[in-house]
């Protein structure tokens, strides 16, 4: 390995990509739109309140609690049969029907949409409580948490994970079209002519990428916690060294890509191949801990599992970078960097070593 | 005479193709040998067995006396390859300066400036690639390979797109380079310029049908210019 010649090409291909405006400001600026929509759907706790049709030839309840329930203001009420609420209900002008007979609380709903159908029992359940008080509540569970609060937002709890799928996801494409470009445009055959050895081809190629991809770390990290104003306990500085542990592995699976693909349609094809599987199964929608069996292997060989852990740990339960955990996850992050690596130094063929 | 390439019996079989078939070619030190035939002959893939990127099925090669890869390692191989190379969003002179870094090269900036003479490139220096024409990147192609003033010079088809002046004066540099002892190997299929070489090779479905210099050919022949005479040894061994 000759530092030199690694450095070369480490800055070649930095200033190739500070050349190419476009790709830059992508690099940058589309995972903040990106982020800043998340945060816009996710980021508050204010939902719109759902259309509650009351039925009261079904319910036995005095009409002065059925007032208090119908002006909640958890809900939008209203008043009617139960035979106009259903119907209300099929042609999509309310979200449920809600008939009180006792003690018994029946919430009649739509049900294409199971998200939508969550969503209207929790504001039914308030608004029963300002109807009736604290009874309803008297038998309700109390949950209390360890770590984050009960004002953080989906977005605060789903930043860390975001935050590494970004860095993740446009440094391996950038990656696997520019090497791609290397093989197509000609210039790796001279390179392999040169004296250029593949090491520290690939190596040279894992610190110039590897510097934008912290860059973008950095706009992101600061983006999220600055602007979007996620909460986070953890400490700036170690959320920054498990990024940069995941993007190195990322650039060498982009390597890897451009050995398999043909052509920059190819390689684009390849993205859903390689991201799809890590956001199902690397805890970003689905808890590693709630996957089936025969799946929690498969997310074991997935270094957004562990990033994701990491990043958790960090931004959530403000675990520091000498948490064993943190280190752990590091550890592996850079395990897989580094068999991603040689896997991108055997793809690139020169027939005499 | 030394020899600065020897080939013996070199094969290569790609599938059911055989590109080389006991391919025997030996090139002096400070000669200029054209390697002359059509598309499909073997003519790149014995070159890129000579730059180390194609390890022969079987047969030897040595350049200046050292295996492919190890003569490139040691930066005394200079290999311009057939389509211009190039990195098109880098300038003139940071394509050179990177390949100077691969190579090793302490004092790169006279260096640079002078294998831009040399090609006729200097006030396009600053220029994008990408903006450059085909031609201007041919020439930037072989500034690349002429950079570290190696001792054997691959060239596969270097003039491509380049016009006739400009030609006229890169077989000039290449004269003078091989009377300084750099070895040259050129390949081609354009008979004005294979016969500037000192010997030419005549290849064909992998193999050399025939070798000497363009008189000699001619005359072997019996015929009254070079390309007849290549198409009738052709014909004789077809």
């Amino acid at each position: 390995m000759n530092p030199r010649r690694i450095a070369a090409v480490a800055q070649r291909v930095a200033l190739n990509f500070r050349r190419d405006h476009r790709s830059l400001a992508l690099l940058i600026i589309a995972p903040l739109i990106v982020l800043t929509l998340v945060g816009l759907v996710w980021g508050s706790n204010t939902q719109t309140p759902p259309n509650v049709v009351v039925a009261l030839d079904r319910t036995n309840l005095p009409g002065l609690i059925v007032d208090k329930f119908v002006t909640s203001t958890a809900i939008h009420g209203a008043r009617a049969t139960y035979d106009e609420g259903v119907t209300q209900l099929k042609e999509g002008q309310t979200d449920a029907v809600v008939w009180i007979q006792g003690t018994s609380v029946h919430i009649l709903v739509e049900g294409s949409d199971p998200l939508r159908a969550g969503s209207v029992a929790g504001p039914v359940q308030k608004a029963l409580v300002d109807a009736i008080g604290g009874a309803a509540q008297g038998a309700g569970v109390q949950l209390e948490q360890l770590y984050g609060s009960s004002d953080y937002t989906l977005l605060d709890y789903l930043a860390p994970v975001l935050v590494a799928f970004f860095a993740f996801f446009f440094i391996f494409i950038l990656s696997a079209v520019s090497f791609l470009r290397e093989r197509t445009s000609g210039t790796l055959e001279r390179l392999m002519a040169s004296p250029l050895r593949r090491g520290e081809l690939v190596t040279g190629y894992l610190a110039g990428f590897t510097f934008f991809a912290l860059i973008q770390a950095i706009v992101i990290i600061l983006f999220t916690v600055f602007v979007l104003k996620v909460q986070y306990r953890g400490n700036l500085a170690t959320i920054f060294v498990v990024e940069a542990a995941l993007v190195i592995g990322a650039v060498s699976i982009g390597l890897l890509v451009s050995a398999a693909a043909r052509n920059e349609l190819q390689a684009v094809q390849f993205v859903p191949v390689v991201l799809l599987p890590q956001v199902f199964l690397s805890g970003l929608l689905v808890p590693v801990s709630q996957l089936p069996d025969y799946l929690r292997p498969l997310a074991a060989i997935m270094p957004l599992t562990y990033a994701n852990e990491a990043l958790k740990a960090v931004m959530i339960k403000g675990a520091a970078l000498s948490d064993a955990l943190v280190l752990r996850d590091i550890g592996v992050l850079l395990l897989f960097a580094v068999i991603l690596a040689a896997g991108a130094m055997a793809s690139i063929r020169r027939e005499v070593a | 005479m030394t020899e600065a390439v020897v080939a013996s019996g070199v094969r290569k079989r790609f599938g059911a193709v055989e590109a080389l078939a006991g391919l025997d070619v030996q090139v002096h030190t400070g000669e200029i040998y054209g390697l002359l035939g059509p598309n499909g002959s073997g003519k790149t893939t014995f070159i890129r067995c000579l730059a180390g990127l194609v390890r022969p099925d079987a047969g030897a090669i040595t350049l200046l006396g050292q295996a492919p890869r190890a003569a490139v390692q040691a930066g005394r191989v200079g290999y311009m390859t057939q389509a211009a190379a190039l990195y098109g969003d880098l300038s003139v002179a940071e394509n050179l300066s990177f390949f100077a870094k691969l190579e090793g090269l302490p004092h790169a900036e006279p260096r640079i400036e002078a294998v831009l003479r040399t090609v006729e490139l200097l006030d396009r220096r600053t220029s994008v690639v990408s903006t450059l024409s085909g031609g201007m990147r041919t020439r930037l192609s072989l500034a690349i390979a002429l950079l570290h003033e190696p001792d054997l010079l691959l060239l596969d088809e270097p003039t491509v797109g380049v016009d006739p002046v400009l030609r006229q004066e890169l077989w000039t540099h290449l004269r003078s380079l091989a009377s300084g002892g750099t070895t040259i190997l050129v390949s081609s299929h354009v008979m004005d310029e294979a016969s500037r070489c000192d010997r030419l090779g005549l290849i064909r479905a992998g193999r050399i049908l025939a070798e000497g210099s363009a008189a000699e050919l001619t005359q072997r022949a019996g015929a009254k210019d070079l390309e007849s005479a290549f198409l009738a040894l052709a014909g004789q061994t077809a």
